[in-house]
Formats: structure tokens, sequence, C-alpha cells
């Protein structure tokens, strides 16, 4: 048997040992996809190659998302001018490990990439009006300083609960350990009633540390307009709601809410943002 | 896909035996006892990272130290009576859903076992596993004992508390071994090992349950034991033993008495064929099941 490059080559532009930033599909907040959407928009991006996606997805059917039909894509893009390498994918279902191989493989083999960067939400029981953190995992302890620089949270312990598994920017972070490719996983904190809708702040937090950190020149205006925007509609709910302004308030003064009120909270402004 | 060895031990035509997770763990909990019991040593393991997605991650201060995967070691040991090899795997290496091994990484994981046995001059392989059938949970568990060739039935006859499928009334001597448990001794019949598989009974009603069964495993290590010159202690099991009881019979409790009835009714099942018609007849057994399954929405089946 014949054994086969598992990802395609469209392009081959001209980086010199770029850094890879990585997002999966499923993530808190929309985090790491609407992150890199806003980064495709910015900068310059083209697409230079995928993984193929047999044997790592299902195909015994097809996802239906907001009433569309979807396909698993696990696609590269290249951002020349800052020297970025981009891959974004659905997370892949099986051979986990030989997938994450390949996402390396092509990334040290064809550019050279020196570090990885992944992109994730994490959920956490603060208001929304409170400033957002990034919390970080190292795989080489050097990083830590450089990421200290930029005020990221680089003191994390965890250890994975029983009956829960590892996040998959875990074990990408591992195997680049193991291919001694540094790497930081970048874990910014969403509020738990924004982690269905978009969490515009921890987007632009997790930009503003990417824009910093690879000199990308971003123009946040766009992005400044939206936070306002979404700021005010919470704001109208809070005005119109006086059980969930309660909430937020309690959420502000550093009080936990019960159960049910975290549930009632994350419904109605979802249901509130999303109308 | 590779086996790491920490070291060669010298070992003389040894006898395998391996233990993955099935119903009630009956194998698993078997085979590591008797691993215990008779004081075998780590001397290699299968990389994980091929087969199974890792189960745990720790982080140390914003840094990640260790990314643990489920186990899959090799021990070996000397008795009075042979050299042994185990093998335990904490997982089934699976392809898609569901807690059995199948499909290509299956056969691969059994391969690389048996790749290990071939290099020491290995012969002969056990595994086991449960049979999931009509006894009360009160009664002695007893063995299924299934070898690869014809020719090991005679020997298996000879174990004690044992029994063949064909002596099980409705099996006409067929049946299925799910997942690993089973699949090595394909494998081995193939590379031209012996093999048997031992299955622990279970109730049938209790398969459904996230329940260890250490009664089962206790049966099957009492067949192995004896086989193989393993000085046995069953304290540690019959304490595990005693604690799983406590929970079947609260679990018991809960059952609607007209389910209960029906069950208590499995104390005088015997499924063995016998000579004379049993205090419980053959009709009575399908009704008895049929309720059972209408309670429960299960289906008998082995692992």
């Amino acid at each position: 048997m014949i054994s086969e490059e598992p990802f395609k080559i469209y392009k081959t532009p001209n980086l010199q040992s770029p850094s890879l930033v990585v997002r999966w599909s499923q993530d808190v907040g929309k985090l790491g996809i609407k992150t890199i959407g806003y980064l495709h928009k910015k900068l310059g991006i083209e697409e230079v190659g995928e993984i193929k996606p047999l044997g790592f997805f299902s195909f015994g059917g097809v996802k239906i998302e907001d009433d569309v039909i979807q396909s698993p894509e696990s696609k590269f893009y290249s951002c020349p001018r800052n020297n970025l390498l981009i891959f974004e994918s659905n997370p892949p279902r099986y051979e986990q490990y030989k997938f994450l191989n390949a996402v390396l493989d092509f990334a040290q083999h064809y550019y050279q990439a020196t570090e990885l960067y992944t992109i994730g939400g994490v959920i956490s029981l603060m208001a929304h009006t409170a400033p957002r953190r990034i919390s970080t995992v190292v795989n080489q302890p050097e990083l830590k300083q450089t990421l200290a620089r930029y005020g990221l949270e680089t003191n994390m312990n965890y250890q994975t609960p029983p009956g829960e598994r590892p996040t998959l920017s875990s074990l990408l972070l591992w195997v680049a350990k193991r291919r001694n490719i540094a790497g930081v996983n970048l874990w910014t904190e969403v509020p738990f009633y924004l982690a269905a809708v978009d969490d515009l702040r921890a987007i632009k937090y997790t930009l503003w540390f990417l824009d910093k950190r690879f000199e990308l020149d971003i123009d946040f205006g766009e992005l400044d307009l939206e936070i306002k925007r979404q700021n005010e509609r919470i704001k109208q709910l809070r005005e119109q709601n006086l059980e969930i302004n309660k909430f937020i308030e309690m959420l502000e003064s550093g009080i936990m809410l019960s159960e049910d009120e975290n549930k009632k909270l994350a419904k109605e402004v979802t249901e509130f943002l999303e109308e | 896909m590779s086996i790491k060895f920490y070291q060669q031990p010298k070992l003389q035509r040894p006898d395998l035996i391996v233990g993955w997770p099935g119903i009630g763990n009956i194998g698993i909990i078997a085979v590591d006892a008797l691993r215990e019991m008779a004081r075998a040593e780590e001397f290699a393991e299968i990389e994980p990272w091929d087969f199974f997605y890792p189960k745990r991650v720790l982080i140390k201060d914003g840094e990640l130290k260790d990314m643990e995967f489920p186990s899959n070691k090799f021990y070996f040991c000397q008795t009075s009576k042979k050299d042994l090899i185990f093998f335990i795997g904490e997982e089934q290496p699976t392809e898609a859903e569901g807690a059995y091994a199948k499909g290509e990484k299956a056969y691969q994981m059994a391969n690389l076992v048996l790749d290990v046995a071939l290099k020491f001059g290995c012969e002969r392989v056990y595994t086991s596993g449960a049979a999931v059938t009509l006894i009360h949970h009160t009664a002695k568990p007893r063995v299924w004992a299934v070898p690869n060739r014809k020719e090991l039935i005679p020997e298996v006859k000879g174990y004690e508390n044992t029994i063949l499928m064909s002596n099980i009334t409705g099996r006409v001597s067929q049946g299925t071994i799910t997942g690993l448990n089973g699949l090595l001794l394909g494998v081995a019949k193939k590379r031209g090992l012996d093999g048997i598989c031992l299955l622990g009974e279970i109730p049938a009603y209790l398969q459904g349950f996230p329940l260890l069964y250490p009664k089962a495993s206790r049966a099957v290590v009492e067949v192995l034991a004896n086989r193989l010159g393993i000085r046995i202690d069953l304290t540690n099991l019959d304490d595990l033993t005693r604690q799983v009881e406590d929970k079947i019979n609260q679990l018991y409790e809960k059952i609607p008495p007209e389910v209960k009835d029906k069950l208590e009714q499995l104390k005088y099942v015997t499924y063995a064929k016998e000579e004379k018609p049993g205090p419980i007849t053959e009709e009575d057994k399908k009704r008895i099941m049929k309720d059972i399954d209408k309670f429960f929405q299960k289906g008998g089946k082995e692992d």
C-alpha cells in the first residue's frame, strides 16, 4: 500500500519560519472563528492548502447548521505580509494524533514554522462588563516570560477531571512539544451568558494580543462599534428585565448565581441578542 | 505504532493472559487480579497515541507537564508451573463510538500483542470476558470456555466450574465474543497460537448497568490460577464482591415487584442441558427472559 501525504498544497507562498495560528470550528463564544474571521477581513490572507478529510471525519451523512448543510473542512491560509500561517478546521472525529501530526508536518516541512498558537474560549462565571483575561499554557517554559510581557496569565494549574477528556488544543500542544515546536494555548475568558453568541470583547482582546505579538497593525474601529452595539443591547435588556439586571449586578459584585439563575440569564441574553 | 521494551526477560514458552475492559469488567478484573497475585513485573508497553485519545492533561504553573493515555502494558513472571506474560489494556481501541474494539485499529492492536507473545516463544493465549446469561445474581457464576481449536475441547472440559457453548440450552455451540477479548483469539489462531476465552457469567438484567461484576471475575481467576500454577489470594476480590453485591441488592430493591417475581424465578433456572426436565421449563425460561427484556429493554449478549 502506498502511503500518500494527508494534505493538499495549493500554493507555496514565501513565509520565513512563520508562526502557526490554529482555531477549531467548535468554540465557546465563537472566539476562534470570529477572531480568525477578523484576520481574514483585515489582512491579505490566501488559502494555501488543506488536510484531506478521508479517515479523519465521518462520512455517514452531513451535518446541518444554521439551516445549511456542512462539510468538514481543514484549511491552511497564509498571510505573507505578517509571516503567519493559519489553520482552521473542524475537530477531527477519528485519528486525532495522526491528524495533528499532519497539521504540524505541513507547517514544519513546507514552511519551517517554529511557533504554534491555538485560540480558544473558556467559560467564566464573570459579568460581561469585567475585563477579559487570557490564560496561557505553554509547552516550553521559556515562552512564559514573553507572554507575561503582554499581561497574559501564565500560571494556570489544571488537571482533566474524571469523566472528561483533554481538549484537542491541549493534545496539539503536546504533539508539538514532542516535535520540539514551541507552542501556546491561548484561553480567553468568555462570560457564560455570552458563550452561545459572539463575545466581542473577548474576540477583541484576543485580536489585541495577536496584533501586538505579530505586529499586524489591525484597525479595531469596526470591532469597537460592534462591541458598543452589543453593550447597548445588553443595557437595553437590563432596563427591560429587572431580574436579568439583578443577576448581572450580582455578578458585577462578585456574587455567584444559583444554577437556575445562571441558566435563566444565559437563555434570556442569548435570545435577546439573537433577535 | 510501536512497542517499548523496558527489559528483555528470558522466558520459556510462556502463556499469554490478556485482559481488556468489557461488560462488568469481568475479564480485566480477573487478569489484573492474577497479575497481582503472581507479582508479575512490567516489561513493555504498546505506545498508545495511534490507538487512543488521551484521558488526562496535567498543567502546572502554566506549563503542559503530562498527557496521559490509556495504558497497554505487558508484565511477566515465572510460577511453579509456567512462565507467564500478562497484557492489560485499559481501553479497547475503537474507530467509532462504542466501548468495544472493531475495525483496523483492533486488528493492529491484536497483532501487536501477539508480536510480543511470539517474540518470547509463547504458544498459548488466554482471554477473558463476560457471558450474559439467565442467572440470578445470588448464584455462583460458571465460566464458559471457548477454545480457538477443536483439539482443545477435551482439555477445557477438564476445567472446574466451566461449560462449553454446546452444553448451553439454545446456544447450539454458537455465539459471538464482542471486541478484542474475542478478536485476539481469532488472530492468534491465524498465527498458529492456541487460545482459550474464559467468559464469566453475569445476570442478563445487570449487563446494562455501569457495575463491576467481580463475582464472575473470581470464577475466572479460580479456573486460570489452577491451570497456570498461581497461588491465589482472593481477599481483595472478595472485598470488592461484597461492595458490589451491596449495590446490586440496593438496585434490586428498587425493581417493581412484578418484575422482581420473574427475576426470583431465575434462582431455579438451569440453562445447562439436562437429562431430566428441571424445575423451570424451556417455555418458562423464554417467558421470563421476555418479561425481563420488557423491563430493561435489553437483549442477551456476551462480550
